[in-house]
């Protein structure tokens, strides 16, 4: 009996003090806080579209009959008070509506740490939104039609105001200082105006920050949320390494100013990221890729002839395995952004469908992203 | 035996439609409601059969209705639900009725859009009166202001007391410019923050809430807002003045300096408002006529729409015979119900005027489904039934038997008069007002499951009365009906001196030796020991009844081997069964009711009570 008292005191109680000590908690003691949600978000998933789905969705002659299948699917009658003839910008925007209304839901219900978690997947969305309205306003277009093109788990109260900047520190000190986007903010103050080549330096810098403080955030979790999340967030950061490189051959963008935008938490840090800043062409940038085995692997076999797969397709297809592999895990966070990420491709997939039938140029309508 | 004791036997039937009565005939027989179709296209996509654009054009039916129930309910407008049952309409009646929502829709559509108008414009001219009234404030003071010591901070708060400018001769010289409007309330503060630092401190702003809340035009709810007023000086700072006010959705008014202006600007606005309160309400009735004249018959038209529906999807089953130019469909009927079936496909092909259908019976070793045809007494105990696995088919339905056990059961448990009473009043009432009560239509599921179960409730009632008397328990108290069999003989002396006494049923004097009538004795109601006797006592009553539940199921199960003609089912299963029961359960009531006859007070020490051995032992150690 003394011997079980002993071994009871041992044992924390509190999930705060679980924290304290090991900077992990006990799996046991996960599903206080967040075993609702994750339940509800693994549910979500078992919705997720499958291969049958996708023949059927192949298989419609209109975009009526893809409203018809997709009423016999997870969605239901998301469409049913839309007026036919349905536009395929208004299934884009009722996909997204209700994708958007689980992540609130879940958002709602979370405590920390899950909560800052949920938060820092919106930043993401947050600087896709600036530079949208920025890039908008460049163009002189007023702000009213601007706002619905914004992602809503995107917005924050100071949004809409951000065409009084002018330059980034303005950006900086008037609109972003409140916002948690403040601390990836950083290096980019300056005093140049904004312009399309600022823009884009600009989104990839708070990106970069984002990335990193997103990573070492997870990794400060510890656990299985850090092996999964930390893993995604490397193949992230790679990703945007290659893309990078490969889109400035032939642009202004010099190679000291490209390496300043590589996020640094991937694989590729430091040596690949070296080397890639040296890169002139898209044969070094094999070349690089050749070192590690993942990024071989998707180099190869990609092109733009017909009947191969383009890089960006390969490299939707290895996030796609990542994000299905995260739900062998239990009583981890990844989830949650595992389940977003799929939901958001399968919506493109969708969209892709929907386009190929309503434009009736049905030669490529298989080249949707195959998720389960 | 009744149509309830086992289900009723069932044909498959193949039936061949002409395509013309082919819509009518289904309608029919779906008015009969006694055919099940089977499904002969299982692997057709649903958007790939025969009658998949009529059903479209449902669901667009579907709709409109239900856009129109929305802004009925908006509204506030009882539908009227008469509980009738319309036919399901001619296929060439559909395009009237699709014709007729479309023109409401689109009424209701540009009725709407004007009165949002019309709101938006009532909004800007409520939120200007406002503006000039607030605004006034703001310049008197700086027209007289009050004694104050010229270093004094400037805050912001409602108080409107401390003022920026000295004079209006000062403020002519300084060209300070300013823009008026209204904002959120719930936005000032992110508000005034973004100015101060995008304008770094250059420009001024006051502020005060307006006390009634305004409607929003587009969702209808009502919004608190406040009116602004900045200041600032220079045209820069206006341009950027002007974008933070359009990130807020601030919306600005122009608004004159003078006062005279002013004044003569709030009196326009004032008659414009009376003008727009009147053509806004007139809108509004309009809308309300519209809307009440739609709600008289939606629930007539959404009933049409829906066995229009269903109709389309039934024949959506049905194969494509192309040589006759006809349907075929296969279906199960119970064969009881053949000749009404037959008419009902004679009406059908009558009303559309063609050849008319034929009916023809297949054999097959498939299972046939089972059917019970119930009423609405025996429905609800059919369903506590099927919930526990629905029968094979012509097996012996034990709901007839639940009818009555499983109320009495349910007494024995509960066996209260009192709470009896309130239960079977209850369920009473319920069954009585059941016609209104099933006109209602509530989502609320609490309330459908008790009015499901009315007529179990009420049995229940009744049965715990009778149990509740025998357990003599009316709200956990006893009632003497007829005199209690006990009394207590001692003398006064001993009843002082002794906190307990014993009595003796052995005693003459203590027990009149015939026991209470009916129920249980009430003396035992103020007996130390009426617990224990209590809990032996249903204990006991509890595994007799068990056991003879248990038997009675078993014996059944003789009535169908002898229906299904398998005499080894007899010998392998009933036998043992039998056997394995009786020698153990049964040999146990046996010993209950040996126990309670052979052992009792006044006689033999052998028989007394306190030899008396106990069951569960004796039962155990076999």
């Amino acid at each position: 009996m003394t011997q079980l008292i002993n071994i009871v005191s041992h044992i924390k109680t509190s999930p705060e003090s679980c924290y304290a000590t090991s900077g992990r908690m006990l799996d046991s003691l996960f599903n206080i806080d967040n075993g609702y949600l994750e339940g509800l978000v693994r549910g979500f998933k078992n919705g997720i579209l499958k291969e049958t789905d996708y023949l059927n969705l192949v298989q419609c002659e209109t975009l009526d009959d893809l409203k018809l299948h997709l009423q016999s699917t997870d969605y239901g009658h998301f469409l049913a008070n839309e007026a036919s003839p349905i536009q395929v910008s208004v299934i884009d925007d009722k996909l997204r509506d209700k994708l958007v209304a689980e992540f609130q839901h879940m958002r709602n219900h979370a405590v920390e740490p899950l909560a800052t978690f949920l938060d820092y997947i919106t930043y993401g969305y947050m600087i896709d939104n600036i530079v949208l309205l920025i890039t908008g306003a460049l163009h002189q277009r007023p702000i009213s039609e601007l706002m619905p093109k914004c992602h809503p788990l995107g917005t924050f109260e100071q949004i809409e105001a951000i065409n009084v900047a002018s330059t980034s520190s303005e950006l900086y000190n008037a609109v972003l200082v409140d916002t948690p986007l403040a601390d990836f903010f950083g290096e980019c103050v300056s005093e140049q105006d904004l312009d399309e080549l600022n823009i884009e330096i600009i989104r990839n810098t708070l990106y970069k920050a984002y990335l990193e403080s997103f990573y070492s955030y997870c990794k400060s979790l510890g656990g299985i949320t850090a092996e999964v999340m930390c893993e995604i967030l490397a193949f992230e950061a790679d990703r945007r390494a290659f893309i990078i490189t490969l889109n400035s051959f032939g642009t202004e963008l010099t190679n000291e100013d490209r390496k300043k935008l590589y996020p640094q938490c991937g694989k590729l840090y430091p040596d690949g990221l070296a080397a890639l800043a040296r890169a002139d062409d898209a044969e070094n940038v094999k070349q690089v890729a050749e070192f590690y085995t993942e990024y071989r692997a998707l180099f190869e076999g990609a092109g733009s002839n017909p009947g191969e797969k383009t890089l960006e397709d390969k490299f939707f297809e290895h996030e796609v395995k990542l994000n299905v592999n995260s739900f062998l895990h239990q009583f981890h966070f990844g989830v949650f952004y595992a389940y977003l990420k799929l939901k958001e491709q399968e919506c493109r997939n969708i969209v892709w469908i929907a386009e190929c039938i309503a434009q009736k140029h049905r030669a490529k309508i298989d080249n949707y992203i195959h998720i389960l | 035996m009744g149509s309830l004791f086992r289900s009723e036997e069932m044909a498959l039937c193949q039936l061949f439609l002409q395509s013309e009565s082919a819509y009518t005939c289904v309608s029919e027989l779906g008015e009969l409601g006694l055919v099940q179709f089977r499904d002969l296209n299982p692997d057709v996509n649903a958007f790939q059969r025969k009658f998949v654009n009529e059903v479209r054009r449902c669901d667009e039916m579907e709709r409109k209705l239900r856009y129109l129930e929305r802004e009925i309910r908006k509204d506030g407008i009882p539908v009227l639900d008469t509980g009738e049952n319309p036919e399901a309409p001619m296929p060439r009646e559909m395009i009237d009725l699709e014709v007729k929502f479309e023109k409401l829709e689109n009424e209701l559509k540009e009725v709407n859009s004007n009165a949002e108008a019309l709101k938006r414009n009532y909004l800007e001219l409520t939120e200007l009166k406002h503006i000039l009234k607030k605004t006034q404030v703001f310049f008197d003071e700086a027209l007289y202001p009050p004694n104050l010591p010229y270093d004094q901070e400037v805050y912001f708060d409602d108080d409107e007391r401390i003022n920026l400018l000295m004079d209006t001769s000062l403020h002519h010289l300084m060209h300070i410019g300013f823009v008026a409007g209204v904002i959120l309330r719930e936005r000032i503060p992110a508000f005034e923050r973004m100015l101060w630092r995008a304008c770094r401190g250059n420009v001024f702003l006051r502020q005060a809430e307006m006390d009634d809340p305004l409607e929003d035009p587009a969702t209808g709810e009502q919004v608190y807002k406040s009116v602004f007023i900045i200041f600032f000086q220079g045209d820069q700072l206006k341009m950027r003045v002007k974008k933070i006010c359009e990130g807020f959705r601030a919306t600005m008014y122009p608004c004159p300096e003078a006062p005279a202006d002013r004044r003569e600007m709030a009196m326009g606005v004032k008659t414009r408002l009376d003008d727009l309160n009147t053509v806004l309400s007139q809108t509004q009735d309009h809308r309300h006529r519209v809307l009440v004249s739609a709600a008289r018959n939606i629930r007539a038209w959404m009933m049409k729409v829906w066995k229009i529906k269903s109709i389309y999807h039934t024949l959506n089953m049905f194969n494509l015979d192309v040589i006759q130019n006809g349907l075929i469909a296969e279906c199960w009927i119970p064969v009881a119900n053949w000749e009404d079936v037959q008419l009902a496909l004679r009406r059908g092909t009558e009303k559309s005027g063609s050849l008319p259908a034929i009916l023809n019976r297949l054999s097959t070793l498939e299972a046939p489904p089972t059917f019970h045809r119930t009423n609405k007494f025996t429905k609800a105990f059919q369903n506590l039934i099927d919930s526990y696995g629905v029968a094979t088919y012509r097996e012996i339905n034990p709901a007839p038997f639940t009818i009555i056990t499983f109320p009495f059961l349910f007494a024995i448990m509960f066996g209260d008069v009192g709470h009896g009473i309130i239960m079977a009043l209850f369920g009473g009432w319920m069954v009585w007002r059941e016609k209104p009560l099933s006109a209602k239509k509530t989502d609320n599921e609490i309330w459908n499951i008790f009015f499901g179960g009315r007529y179990i409730i009420l049995l229940m009632g009744l049965f715990s009365m009778y149990t509740g008397l025998i357990y003599n328990d009316v709200f956990s108290k006893s009632i003497n009906l007829f005199g209690s069999s006990w009394h207590g003989a001692y003398n006064d002396s001993t009843i002082q001196q002794n906190k307990e006494l014993t009595l003796d049923p052995a005693d003459v004097k203590q027990y009149d030796q015939y026991p209470y009538p009916f129920g249980l004795d009430p003396m035992w109601q103020l007996s130390n020991n009426k617990i224990n006797f209590y809990n032996s006592y249903k204990m006991k009553i509890s595994i007799i009844f068990g056991i003879v539940h248990m038997l009675f199921g078993v014996i059944l199960s003789v009535w169908n081997h002898k229906f299904f003609n398998k005499a080894m089912n007899i010998y392998c299963e009933f036998i043992p069964q039998i056997i394995f029961l009786t020698c153990l359960f049964v040999y146990l009531v046996l010993l209950v009711f040996h126990k309670w006859v052979w052992y009792g007070a006044g006689g033999d020490v052998s028989t007394s009570p306190s030899c008396a051995p106990s069951i569960l032992i004796t039962f155990i150690n076999m």
